[in-house]
């Protein structure tokens, strides 16, 4: 069928995962780009005789500082993609998704951290991590019965009680938390078969891997966490191709039609709180290893909303799009920063056309009128994390009125018009 | 075959599209530094134009451009979350003190530009910011609040980077935490010794009673296990002991807190808390159930607006809290705190007690980047060594002598300033003690920290 990327002739090869041969190719190429960031950096490959190599890229990326912000974002997609298949794909919203990160990261520091002052069991990495999801999952089917009989703006009030009743547990339960405002360490990203004293896989420590590749801590997380992700990526895709994804869907749609259909309502949307619970416990548990610890503010109802942003930014319902989404909210508090300061310097300057554009956008001293600041309190105007924040704001506002698929509509819309270019019908 | 092609072309182009975008970011974001952590040593004296006479060999790697003529300080700055009130106007301190340290000559000629990053005080964001200055900084001028700090704390040490803490937790004071913290300021531990001790002499009573509250972390514990060990000392019966009770935005703590307090009636009350978050709630409630007794707090516990006009606890909180400071506040008398009023008001700022602050923490980073610029070594490493060689940083009176080198219980400071709230003050408090240290805090054996962070 070559010539016809469109023409199917079996029913596997058009549910296929990855449909026509560009999405293929370029998926394959993503992935290859992603896995060689940490190799730009200089000196990443050959630990012994030639200690000065490197993958030809922008070398920026593989800093520790830039590959921390990218591992935030795949802990993010991870988290994202749960709350998807929740709110974009079976269409309950919740504003639940803190508590479930939560309750998987004491889930993983009682079971993976040894005990002291605080519960600790100190088993390996294996354990930890799946019952990080496990736990909430379980939790999430608990909670199910409650929240199934709810729909819309009552649904999203009863996951809204989730996340205090949760802030009141993480704050008091202070032999598994640390207590509010102290915190506890969380585990490593070690790899044991058992207690031993040294791990067999550290993803945390420098070193060199398979004698070759000479890489920072920052870059094996990293790595790591790519896998990872790459794994829920293809798990949450596989939902959406399969029975349990179009009984979603049909929920979504209309949850009282699907039952005429014969999907069981109760079963369904109980399932879609599991799984989406499972994805967020254990974006929780891998989001307090990878900072090192966390204190029971930090799964806070700005957490949730958070989550809620990179599924409506993105696109609610589709993969690709929680994946931008997630890049979108990991990143653009840096890029917008990063911009600001390049304004700051530009006005200060006083060079170029600019300068006097951008000086009523930016405050550059305490006596100096501008919208944004890089340090909010100072000098006039609002800071980083007050301008991200109105910012979300009025792109879910955005999205929701003009491009409900997000930013994978726009995305689509881009290569519709490529498809057609120069035919613009 | 041909659509095929076609497709795959327009992605590629897309793609380097993308990765063109991608680098232009390069040159706006990570210019210093870039990670490389090789020491250089570039010599100043073959430069025709440098002003200095002799020759210049002083070694740097991250932070320091001696061609450019540039030190960069990075300051992690809570300026969002709950303290930036406080913080925000300390970061102006530091901005005013810096940028009078430049208009006259800068260290030996180097200029010092601040790096200030908003933590929001939020643990990931905190060590997030860290990680992006760690390879642009040659030192952290401060480092907000004590979880953030702890949590930064493995990594300083593996960069071997300096950082001021601005938190007065007694673990920075524990030589077995610090290695690259140079704290500054009383303890909160040390600090409920001295006003526990001043508040039983400003009570006349024979043997007060005493009710301990606090809200949890180390903050919170660390205060009031000083405030224990201050009872204990002094041979107060604590009547009510609510360390760690207090959960800040959960109001029914404050109704449960405010009543066991009343309830116990005791002379003294030392409570830790934070403004925004439950002190003033819990004071209110305590004495609108009748009681009658000195308040006192760590001092991140006060905030002028209790006294500022239409606050309904002005003339109750001024009858009876006592308070104290660090470092001189505004009214003070020292040279040291006349320079920054003069300083501060020249920059139009309203006046404030914060602002010391500021200026005490970049004194000392101050004194550290001339000592490593004196030893030829402005590294990471060697500012650090610089900062922990200290003998004794004066601050002209405006806070008590530091001292970074000897025994911990030498070198930890017991000197504060007593205050009271005054309402007609422009500051909203008013010294009643300088240079104050109690018995019980003199007669500690200070070997580490109070309150010690639990394992795991």
């Amino acid at each position: 069928m070559k010539g016809r990327p469109l023409l199917y002739t079996s029913y596997e090869a058009d549910q296929a995962m990855l449909n026509t041969a560009t999405k293929r190719v370029s998926a394959f190429l993503f992935v290859l780009v992603l896995v060689a960031i940490p190799l730009f950096k200089v000196g990443s490959i050959g630990a012994g005789d030639n200690p000065m190599g490197a993958l030809p890229g922008p070398d920026f990326l593989a800093g520790n500082d830039w590959l921390r912000l990218l591992t935030s974002v795949l802990v993010f997609a991870i988290g994202g993609l749960g709350l998807n298949l929740l709110t974009g794909l079976a269409g309950q919203v919740s504003l639940g998704h803190a508590f479930f990160m939560g309750l998987g990261a004491y889930v993983a520091a009682v079971l993976g951290m040894p005990g002291g002052a605080l519960w600790g069991l100190g088993l390996p990495i294996w354990i930890w991590l799946p019952m990080a999801g496990l736990i909430p999952a379980l939790v999430g089917v608990l909670i199910a019965p409650t929240a199934v009989r709810v729909r819309g703006l009552y649904l999203a009030i009863v996951t809204l009680g989730l996340v205090f009743i949760g802030e009141y547990l993480w704050r008091n339960l202070d032999f598994i938390t640390g207590g509010s405002q102290s915190g506890r360490s969380h585990p490593p990203f070690e790899f044991r078969l058992w207690k031993e004293e040294e791990p067999l896989i550290s993803f945390a420590q420098d070193g060199t891997w398979f004698g070759i590749f000479n890489l920072s801590g920052a870059a094996k997380t990293y790595l790591f966490l790519l896998g990872i992700t790459v794994l829920f990526v293809l798990f949450a895709k596989n939902i959406q191709r399969t029975r349990v994804g179009r009984a979603f869907m049909s929920i979504r749609d209309r949850d009282i039609a699907s039952e005429i259909m014969g999907v069981d309502d109760f079963k369904y949307k109980t399932l879609a709180f599991a799984i989406s619970s499972f994805f967020a416990g254990v974006a929780g548990a891998l989001f307090a290893s990878f900072v090192g610890g966390a204190i029971p503010e930090t799964w806070s109802l700005f957490l949730s909303v958070q989550f809620i942003a990179i599924v409506l930014i993105g696109g609610a319902g589709t993969v690709s799009g929680t994946l931008m989404g997630a890049a979108f909210v990991g990143l653009s508090p840096r890029l917008i920063r990063d911009f600001t300061a390049w304004m700051q310097d530009i006005v200060q300057s006083g060079e170029g056309m600019f300068a006097s554009i951008f000086d009523i956008v930016v405050s550059t001293g305490q006596a100096d009128f501008g919208l944004i600041n890089t340090a909010p309190g100072v000098a006039p105007g609002l800071g980083i994390d007050q301008l991200n924040l109105v910012i979300y704001g009025l792109l879910i506002i955005g999205f929701l009125i003009f491009e409900p698929l997000g930013l994978y509509g726009i995305w689509l819309r881009i290569r519709n018009y490529w498809k057609g270019w120069p035919f613009t019908y | 075959m041909k659509i095929k092609s076609k497709w795959l072309s327009i992605f590629l182009v897309l793609g380097l599209v993308l990765a063109a975008c991608g680098g232009d970011g390069e040159g706006t974001t990570t210019t210093a530094g870039s990670g490389d952590e090789t020491t250089t040593t570039e010599d100043m004296g073959d430069d025709p134009t440098t002003t200095e006479g002799e020759m210049m060999d002083i070694a740097t790697d991250v932070g320091v451009d001696l061609e450019a003529g540039t030190i960069t300080v990075g300051l992690l700055s809570d300026l969002s979350g709950g303290f930036a009130p406080l913080v925000t106007q300390i970061v102006a301190g530091q901005d005013a003190y810096w940028a009078e340290v430049n208009a006259t000559g800068g260290i030996n000629g180097l200029m010092v530009e601040l790096e200030t990053r908003d933590t929001g005080y939020q643990v990931p964001q905190h060590v997030q910011l860290f990680e992006e200055l760690r390879d642009q900084v040659v030192a952290f001028g401060h480092s907000t609040g004590s979880p953030h700090t702890v949590e930064i704390n493995d990594e300083l040490r593996e960069q071997g980077i300096l950082a001021v803490p601005l938190t007065w937790y007694s673990g920075w004071s524990d030589p077995a935490i610090n290695s690259n913290l140079v704290p500054h300021g009383v303890p909160y531990c040390i600090e409920a010794m001295n006003l526990i001790e001043y508040m039983v002499g400003l009570s006349g009573v024979d043997d007060p009673t005493i009710a301990i509250a606090s809200i949890p972390g180390d903050y919170g514990l660390d205060a009031s296990e000083g405030a224990r060990l201050a009872a204990a000392a002094l041979g107060l019966e604590v009547v009510y002991d609510g360390t760690g009770l207090v959960i800040p935005g959960d109001t029914t703590t404050y109704d449960e807190v405010a009543a066991a307090i009343a309830g116990a009636d005791p002379d003294l009350v030392y409570y830790t808390g934070i403004p925004n978050g439950g002190w003033p709630e819990v004071y209110g409630r305590a004495i609108g159930a009748g009681l009658e007794a000195l308040w006192s707090g760590a001092a991140p516990s006060w905030n002028p607006a209790y006294v500022a006009e239409g606050s309904a606890i002005s003339a109750p909180i001024t009858r009876d809290f006592v308070g104290s400071s660090y470092y001189e506040p505004w009214a003070g008398e020292s040279a040291g705190v006349a320079h920054v009023r003069e300083i501060m008001t020249a920059a139009g700022q309203p006046p404030s007690d914060y602002y010391s602050e500021g200026f005490v923490e970049a004194t000392i980073l101050h004194q550290a980047l001339l000592a490593a610029y004196d030893n030829g070594d402005m590294t990471q490493a060697g500012v650090l060594a610089a900062a922990k060689s200290l003998t004794s940083v004066d601050f002209d009176g405006l806070a008590p002598t530091e001292v970074y080198t000897g025994e911990p219980n030498e070198i930890v400071q017991r000197v504060q300033w007593i205050t009271r709230p005054d309402p007609t003050s422009e500051t909203g408090t008013m010294i009643v003690e300088a240079n104050y240290t109690s018995d019980i805090a003199a007669a500690y054996e200070f070997t580490g920290a109070c309150y010690v962070l639990p394992e795991g």
